[in-house]
């Protein structure tokens, strides 16, 4: 293992450590999720509604505790290295800032799968609401390409909290916002024609778009469009992150915003 | 001055831009230095004293590669700190006082072993390491209890075992003993000084002036982001060898005589103090020896006891350049 390999599989195990002591993780990946997907599953399992919905109170918990546990590592893990004083010390260290933070945001993201368990688990046990159609190949490619949307995204908008201060200020909304252009809990045609144009540029609306598609025997499917459009945007987010490291790295050596003061 | 210095700074100029005001933004600019030079050999324990704000944190941070100069150079080991970060990244360590910085919910080995693999320490070196600085910095035994469990002392320890942890040839500490208890302040102290006595190279910062006296080969005193003093503890206190402290104590001293002691060439100051039926007299002077042969004729007919006269400290050195001494001073070596 390369050093930089091994830093960033130490920063992916200090983050899963820290989640496994955290009381708020244990919120976001647990408790959370598990209030979605029952607020969800009553709705969507009423007398009348349709039954192909009752997927979205099944996985849709579950996609925002993911979501959440995933991009809070992003913005909230580095506010709360702020706070420690330790973004300073990691800044300041041969590794790059980039290797450090996919470290901990693939740490975010495996304890953020986490969340499907309860709300899966709540949805048989309360609702026994099941995925009858569920095409394991499908969900499981759907499954990664997501993953890889979320992790573009929160390595993406990482480094602009380390620049920004203010940016923590947005943190909530853009968490909010994304479960509702996405269709985490509801399919996103039940949007306003200018949402759908907005969350099209998401790479987790296509993502989302095929994992549900997988759960459901009624089509049209169009897995592989579905797909690289999530994967594209992905990579493209990517690119942009590139330029914001960059960016990062000289921007916060001069302002000095890396320290709390 | 060396030839081939381990730390230089060459016309250093930093200026931190900042906005205030909430419906009309206006540009603030502080600067923090302003044109230092400075030189530093390789083994030298290398003391900055100055006031809050003067400079100091900033200086350090600009080495350590976490600021970016407005202009000048900063070279750390022949590298430069703003183009050559990678490379100086892994030859130097710092510490800044205090007791953030460090994983509190993780535990000190664990913080160890996570920064170890930051500064790409081989494994098998970073085995043989942490032990080491564990049992020197006398947190072995405690380091698998959490951080947060950890007295102050400890953390700081703590943070210079991090400092540590890639076996820098520059240490960087910034106000390392700050809030420490008398105890571990000086211990920590004497780790300070053995490691530039192993050869490393140790830059400080400090507030405590008798720290920098005992342990520092050499000092700067910056004041405002100018250096005002440069050299060896003693040579800066040769700064104020014009002045000293002639004390005395006296019963029944009327305050008139005071008026006395104040007209005499040379004394700055006069104070007095009650200490039990005793007045205590200190006087700031120019000359304490005239001071002293003239208290007979001006005290005459009043009881004169425990008269003594002492050498300026590098305090009064440090409160002199800071409080008067407007202009750049460079104290023989």
């Amino acid at each position: 293992m390369t050093g930089l390999a091994r830093a960033a599989f130490s920063a992916f195990r200090v983050s899963i450590r820290l989640r496994v002591i955290s009381p708020w993780a244990y919120l976001n990946w647990l408790v959370f999720p598990v209030l979605f997907a029952a607020v969800g599953l009553y709705v969507l399992s009423s007398p009348g509604a349709a039954s192909s919905h009752v997927v979205y109170g099944v996985l849709g918990g579950g996609l925002i505790g993911y979501w959440s546990v995933a991009y809070l590592e992003g913005g909230n893990g580095i506010q709360e290295e702020r706070w420690n004083g330790t973004l300073e010390q990691i800044f300041a260290t041969p590794t790059p800032l980039w290797v450090i933070l996919l470290g901990k945001i693939c740490g975010g993201l495996l304890f953020g799968l986490l969340a499907f368990l309860p709300t899966a688990a709540f949805a048989y046990v309360g609702f026994h609401a099941v995925l009858p159609a569920l095409d394991g190949g499908r969900f499981v490619i759907s499954l990664g390409v997501l993953t890889l949307s979320f992790f573009c995204i929160a390595l993406t908008l990482t480094p602009l909290f380390a620049l920004w201060r203010w940016a923590f200020s947005m943190l909530n909304g853009f968490e909010l916002g994304v479960y509702v252009l996405c269709g985490f809990m509801f399919p996103v045609a039940v949007l306003a024609p200018w949402a759908q144009g907005v969350a099209g540029f998401l790479a987790p609306t296509w993502a989302v778009r095929a994992l549900y598609a997988s759960t459901l025997a009624e089509g049209p499917h169009n897995f592989a469009t579905w797909w690289l459009a999530a994967i594209g945007l992905s990579l493209a987010y990517l690119a942009g992150a590139y330029f914001l490291y960059a960016l990062v790295e000289r921007r916060a050596r001069m302002s000095g915003q890396l320290a709390l003061a | 001055m060396t030839t081939n210095p381990a730390i230089e700074a060459r016309q250093l100029r930093k200026t931190y831009i900042t906005t205030r005001g909430v419906f009309r933004r206006e540009r603030v600019e502080r600067a923090a230095l302003r044109g230092v030079d400075l030189k530093i050999a390789k083994g030298e324990l290398f003391g900055l004293l100055g006031p809050n704000g003067a400079g100091k944190t900033t200086m350090v941070k600009i080495f350590t590669t976490l600021l970016l100069p407005a202009s000048g150079t900063a070279l750390v080991l022949g590298l430069d700190a703003v183009k050559d970060q990678w490379a100086l990244r892994k030859r130097i360590g710092f510490v800044f006082g205090g007791e953030r910085g460090l994983y509190w919910r993780l535990s000190g080995l664990d913080n160890l072993r996570y920064f170890a693999d930051l500064y790409r320490v081989p494994p098998e070196v970073s085995r043989r390491r942490i032990p080491e600085l564990l049992e020197r910095l006398d947190l072995a035994g405690r380091e698998k209890d959490r951080v947060e469990l950890y007295s102050r002392g400890m953390k700081q320890r703590l943070h210079l075992a991090r400092g540590l942890l890639n076996d820098p040839e520059v240490l960087f500490l910034d106000e390392p003993t700050i809030g420490l208890d008398p105890v571990g302040a000086r211990e920590l102290r004497v780790i300070v000084r053995e490691l530039a006595d192993a050869g490393k190279t140790v830059f400080l910062t400090t507030h405590y002036m008798f720290e920098a006296d005992a342990i520092c080969d050499r000092l700067a005193v910056i004041r405002d982001g100018v250096i005002v003093a440069e050299g060896t503890p003693s040579s800066i206190k040769t700064l104020v060898h014009d002045q000293g402290i002639v004390e005395f104590e006296v019963v029944g001293m009327p305050v008139e005589r005071l008026a006395g002691l104040r007209s005499l060439p040379g004394v700055r100051s006069v104070a007095i103090s009650e200490h039990e039926l005793a007045q205590v007299v200190t006087v700031h002077c120019a000359r304490p020896a005239d001071v002293m042969t003239r208290l007979g004729v001006i005290l005459d007919g009043i009881k004169l006891e425990k008269v003594s006269s002492r050498e300026p400290t590098l305090e009064d050195a440090y409160v002199q350049l800071i409080g008067e001494n407007p202009t750049n001073s460079e104290a023989s070596p």
